[in-house]
């Protein structure tokens, strides 16, 4: 099944018999599953099943967690992240990462997205940067309401403004995966509206892997939906299909309400 | 509604004692503060009483003659020559000087001569000899001048000395006072502000009025210097290191409970230490700023770090995610986002230290910085290298002033202490004000 659907799109990131362990308890158990370009992939799964920790897999965030090991292969446009001579700090510049939390820094907002084409020196010049910023915030979604204040404070924002910034910061460096963990959880709905069309429209240039808790947000905006348990990958497919006809018994109990 | 148990509008017992329990915790509260302000108040008053004295100082408005035969036999003008004549020749000339002044304005006295020399402070006639040496064209004229009153005459004016206790007092005499009143009412005898003190370097034991806090207070300074140059660089790139790089072992735990032993450690503990790396062994000056500083900075840099190390944990760790995900290396990531948030609490743990530095006597002791200072050390000049003669600093002004017999010492020991009191009440004012400045709110 999942051969003819990755035949089907261009193949972006694929996982092969990856293990996570945090000191001595299993984190995630021999996942295995190929993620397609231009096109959203969802996570769902009860809490504490793994998908933060899959997700963080796939930039290597895990790496700052002292505790965390990381065993099985990860290739993204079949190279392997986790090779030797993979510096993280390049991978990052190329999967982009949106956290459950809006984290934007404690500078203005027109810092908080240049900060990244900055330091990746992605902007030839203050012309080009500016250019930089404003197409980044356009695409966020975030450009109308804040194009009078960019140097006001990114933290002053509300906290959807504050989520669309870090979605800003986070496409500002051009990346070419992006993983977004819940970025909806704390938002109302008109705000959660404008981010799903956000990601829709995302969709054309990225790669872009979204957790989400809400089963309705994973049906209208992924293509691709895995469900996680209990740090296994028990279905992964078509989000039609995920949704009208699972497999497996714990998916529709999943996604029905009854387990979770 | 109608049950009173359970209306809103009558409390319960449960609540009645929770309010009074709060109540009581408020007082205590209260009673806490109000004993640690009246400490305070105790403290501030008894410094101040003691003290102010120290900051005005009684001159004599003298005419001085400056006869050709006494001070320039030769007739020359040669100033090798005439720096042949020592103090004790113009002591004589000052003396006269006052005599004249006293029978001008026709006040009898039974004085004698060597009464009338105890008025006069005995460093005055060491500054008369240094005016004249440096202005020889000054011999065979007169010359006006205040000279310091002796510490007596200079205590009477200040309430220290009274005809009571002049009467037991070999040095002095009620006559004697009652002269200079005489004189202070015609205006020869004047207590005015005393820059000196602030200026001055120490003076000998029969010399309270003539000793200042000069080279005390440069020595501090220099000392300050060689702690904020080293202690805060050195403090803060461990910090970031242990605190963002190290990876946690056993041996960085080790290292964690070391520095938090070394806060606590005595500093007489660090005194010693000096004593044999930097002087013994590194054949350093003793008593010289850039060893009390070396040892200060040992003593500063477990609380520069503990309180950096602080810092930087209290920097939420999704700043430091936001930063790596955006392809951040960990270096960006301390220094551009991480840092900057820490900087106000760097700081003001940086300027803690160094006012616990400045107040701190025992190590500066065991150093040998009790160096009794008479002069300005060619340390403050260009030639000596400016941290390599002897010095002092003002704590060990303050215990030195205080051992001393003279009651005029106390009064000095007193002011030095407001003087090291308003230097840490400005550190910390700017400690306040550099937090302000870099403590964003956003
Ligand atoms: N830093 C960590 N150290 C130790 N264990 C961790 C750490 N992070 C996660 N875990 C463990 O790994 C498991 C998976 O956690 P993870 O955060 O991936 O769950 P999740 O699916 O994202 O849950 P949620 O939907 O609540 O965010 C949990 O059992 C959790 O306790
Ligand atoms: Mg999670």
């Amino acid at each position: 099944m999942t051969e003819s659907i990755s035949t089907m799109a261009q193949l972006k990131i694929s996982a092969r018999n990856v293990e996570v362990h945090y000191g001595d308890t299993i984190a995630i158990k021999d996942v295995s599953v190929d993620i397609p370009a231009n096109s959203v992939t969802a996570f769902i799964g009860p809490s504490g099943c793994g998908k933060s920790t899959f997700l963080r897999c796939l930039n290597r965030m895990n790496d700052t967690i002292n505790i965390c090991r990381v065993t099985g292969d990860i290739l993204i446009d079949g190279q392997d992240i986790y090779d030797h001579n993979v510096d993280p700090v390049q991978l990052r510049a190329m999967v982009g990462m949106v956290f459950q939390k809006p984290n934007p820094f404690p500078k203005s907002i027109y810092d908080n997205v240049a900060y990244g084409p900055k330091i990746h020196g992605l902007a030839r010049n203050k012309a080009d940067l500016g250019d930089i910023v404003e197409d980044a915030l356009r695409k966020a979604a975030l450009w109308n309401e804040v194009k009078d204040r960019l140097g006001s404070p990114g933290t002053g924002l509300s906290g959807g403004q504050q989520q669309r910034l870090c979605i800003a910061r986070a496409i500002a460096t051009s990346p070419e995966v992006l993983l977004m963990d819940e970025p909806c959880s704390a938002l109302d709905p008109i705000a959660t509206a404008q981010i799903e069309e956000l990601i829709d429209t995302l969709r054309q240039n990225y790669c872009v892997v979204i957790v989400t808790h809400s089963m309705h947000q994973a049906a209208r905006i992924s293509q691709k939906t895995a469900f996680f348990h209990l740090g296994n990958l028990v279905e992964y497919g078509d989000t039609d299909q995920i949704f009208t006809t699972p497999h497996d018994t714990r998916t529709e109990s999943y996604i029905t309400g009854r387990i979770g | 509604m109608t049950t009173t148990a359970n209306s809103l509008l009558v409390r319960d017992d449960r609540t009645k004692r929770r309010n009074a329990a709060e109540l009581r915790f408020r007082a205590y509260g209260l009673g806490a503060i109000g004993i640690a302000a009246l400490a305070l108040v105790l403290l501030l008053s008894s410094v101040l009483s003691s003290g102010v004295g120290a900051f005005s100082q009684t001159f004599i408005t003298l005419e001085t003659s400056l006869p050709e035969a006494k001070l320039n036999k030769s007739g020359l003008r040669d100033p090798a020559v005439m720096a042949k004549v020592s103090t004790f020749g113009y002591a004589p000339l000052l003396r006269d000087a006052l005599l004249t002044r006293i029978a001008e304005l026709g006040i009898t006295t039974s004085l004698s001569d060597k009464n009338v020399d105890a008025m006069i402070s005995k460093e005055a006639a060491a500054s008369l000899r240094d005016h004249v040496l440096a202005n020889p064209d000054l011999i065979g004229g007169k010359v006006t001048m205040d000279v310091l009153a002796d510490g007596r005459i200079d205590g009477y004016f200040k309430g220290r000395v009274t005809m009571e206790s002049a009467a037991r007092d070999g040095n002095t005499s009620p006559e004697a006072l009652r002269v200079a009143q005489r004189l202070a009412d015609a205006g020869v005898i004047e207590t005015r502000f005393n820059w000196r003190f602030l200026t001055a370097p120490d003076a000998s034991d029969q010399r309270p009025e003539a000793a200042g806090l000069g080279v005390a207070i440069l020595g501090s300074l220099y000392m300050m210097l060689v702690v904020l140059v080293l202690a805060l660089p050195i403090g803060v790139a461990a910090s970031i290191y242990l605190e963002e790089f190290a990876p946690r072992n056993r041996l960085s735990d080790l290292i964690e409970v070391n520095i938090s032993n070394l806060a606590a450690v005595p500093s007489i503990v660090f005194g010693i230490l000096g004593l044999a790396i930097f002087i013994n062994f590194s054949g350093l000056r003793q008593s010289s700023p850039l060893v009390g500083g070396l040892v200060l900075t040992l003593m500063t840099l477990p609380t520069i770090i503990i309180s950096t190390r602080a810092a930087l944990k209290s920097v939420p760790p999704s700043i430091r995610d936001a930063a790596l995900a955006v392809g951040a290396s960990k270096m960006q990531s301390v220094f551009h986002h991480v840092l900057p948030l820490a900087a106000p609490g760097i700081l003001t743990g940086t300027i803690i230290g160094l006012a616990q530095a400045l107040g701190e006597t025992a190590p500066l002791l065991l150093i040998g910085m009790v160096a009794f200072v008479r002069e300005y050390p060619a340390a403050y000049s260009h030639e000596a290298g400016l941290f390599g003669e002897a010095a002092t600093a003002l704590p060990v002004q303050v215990f030195n002033w205080t051992q001393r017999a003279d009651p005029g010492f106390a009064e000095r020991a007193s002011g030095a202490i407001i003087v090291l009191l308003v230097f840490l009440a400005v550190m910390n004012t700017v400690a306040i004000l550099l937090r302000r400045h870099f403590e964003r709110r956003w």
